[in-house]
This record gives C-alpha cells, structure tokens and sequence, in this order.
C-alpha cells in the first residue's frame, strides 16, 4: 500500500492490531472511536459472533483531515484472533503499513501469544513483507489483572519482543496505553515516509 | 503549512487531540524534508544543457526531453 502519494496529495496508512484470540484488540480500537470528536465518527465495521469474538475483522476509518497539504487518512484493522481464521488474518493483512501486536498479559495465555507471533511472522512473508522490519509496536495488555495472574512486562518483552521494539503496557478496557501505542505506530509508519509516490503507487 | 492541523487539534480535545497534534507535527516534519529533497531533482531536469563550446550542444537527450515537454 502507498504510505504517500504526492499526486493525489493523500496520506493513507493501514495499521493492523494482530494478537491471539481474546488479548484485546477489538477494545483497542472501540477505546479509540469512544474518543474521536462527534464530527469525526464514521463508522467502525465489527462483525462479532454472539459471544462477541471477532468473526471476520473490525475496520475503524480514521480520517484526520488535510495535514501540510495531504489528505490523511489511518485505517485500523484487527484480526480475528483464533487459530482457524488463518486465511482471515492473511487477506487482512495485505498491504499493511504497520502492526501492533496485541499480548495478553495473562501467564497462562503465553503460549498463545507465541503462536499467534509465529503466525503474524509466517504470514507477513507470504506477503512479501519482512516481519524484521515492518513497522512494529508491542502492547503488553490487561495489565490491570491481579499480579499473580501477569507475566511481568520483563519477562514478556524477553519471550515476545526480540526485535526490541517500543512496548507499552495496557489496559485497553480502560483506554490505558491505547493512544501512547497508536501514536508510536503512526510515528514508525510514518517515519518511513521516503520517497514521493510516483504515479499513484 | 503545519498550522491548520494544529488549530483542528486546538478545537477538539482529548487523547484524540494529543494524537492528532503528535501526527500532525510527524507529517508536516516528513513532508518538509520530501519537498527538499524532491526539489533539487525537479530542477535538475530542466537545466540548460551544457555547451562545450560556442554553438555545439553535447547533451542531446536533454535537449530532446526539454523540446518534447515543450510540445506537451
């Protein structure tokens, strides 16, 4: 996906929040459209299933109006998190800018975290994309759960985070550390911002 | 040019807000240094073709390129 695109003056930047079933990533984005200005509300596309697991993908359109002559827009993907929605993951995927991975914090969930890392990093390479370099943030969520029930967050960034990538700790339910993790993967995803799109690419 | 955002940031309030002055501040420093960056290239093409010597032109492809932007 084009990050710029200087002929049509437009900024676009697709971030996907990735992360096992049930770390959070769907009340990432619902804290970040609870904040946006009524004016600036379009709509968030969720499809659940009745126990609230993400079926397909959420999408949150974040249009944040023409900044130093472009039009900006941040589109917000996650992905369902259970094992079997693979093919769901890779299609959203496509044509990523960014990622947030979404930890549980919970000991018992480590495994899971792993796998679903294992599988953000096979899939981004069947896209062609190099999971060493994409722009990549960790979030250590539900950090407000009793101590004896969290890995701490050392021992999660030794296990999850071995490119040493900026990690914050969360509590999506409670808006903490939403915004501090979307605004770093903006600024690496717009770090890169390098060359002028030539013709629309 | 980093100012209008920077008012729409001042009207809204929040950590939408904060976001939104933090991002726009990131572009408007990315653009800016883009727009130096893709300047000396644009100019560079339209430069007068070299003379070696009085009346001979040895850069012929430029000046092919600069009569056909011509015509368009």
């Amino acid at each position: 996906m084009s990050v710029v695109n200087y002929g049509t003056r437009e900024i676009t930047c697709k971030i996907v929040y990735y992360g096992p079933g049930r770390s959070g990533k769907t009340t990432n984005l619902q804290h970040v459209y609870s904040q946006l200005p009524e004016e600036r509300k379009g709509k968030m596309v969720s499809l659940a299933t009745e126990t609230d697991r993400t079926l397909f993908f959420d999408f949150l359109p974040l249009d944040l109006g023409t900044i130093s002559g472009f039009a900006t827009r941040f589109q917000l993907y996650t992905v369902p998190g259970q094992v079997y929605y693979a093919a769901t993951r890779k299609l959203v995927l496509q044509g990523v800018d960014g990622v947030v991975f979404v930890a549980d914090s919970q000991s018992r969930q480590l495994a899971e975290n792993i796998e679903s890392l294992q599988d953000l990093h096979a899939n981004l390479a069947d896209e062609g994309l190099d999971p060493r370099t994409i722009p990549l943030v960790m979030q250590y969520n539900k950090r407000d759960l009793p101590a004896a029930e969290i890995s701490s967050v050392d021992a999660l960034d030794e296990i999850l985070n071995f490119r040493g990538v900026p990690h914050y700790s969360a509590a999506a339910i409670s808006g903490k550390g939403v915004f501090e993790t979307l605004r770093s993967i903006s600024t690496l995803v717009l770090a890169r911002l390098s060359a002028p799109a030539a013709k629309g690419s | 040019m980093a100012k209008k955002p920077e008012k729409q940031a001042e009207e809204e309030s929040g950590e939408f807000a904060d976001f939104l002055a933090d991002v726009s501040k990131e572009i408007a420093q990315r653009v800016e240094s883009l727009d130096k960056r893709a300047t000396p290239a644009a100019t560079e093409k339209k430069k007068t073709p070299i003379v070696a010597d009085a009346g001979i032109i040895v850069e012929w492809p430029n000046v092919a390129d600069r009569m056909i932007e011509e015509i368009r």
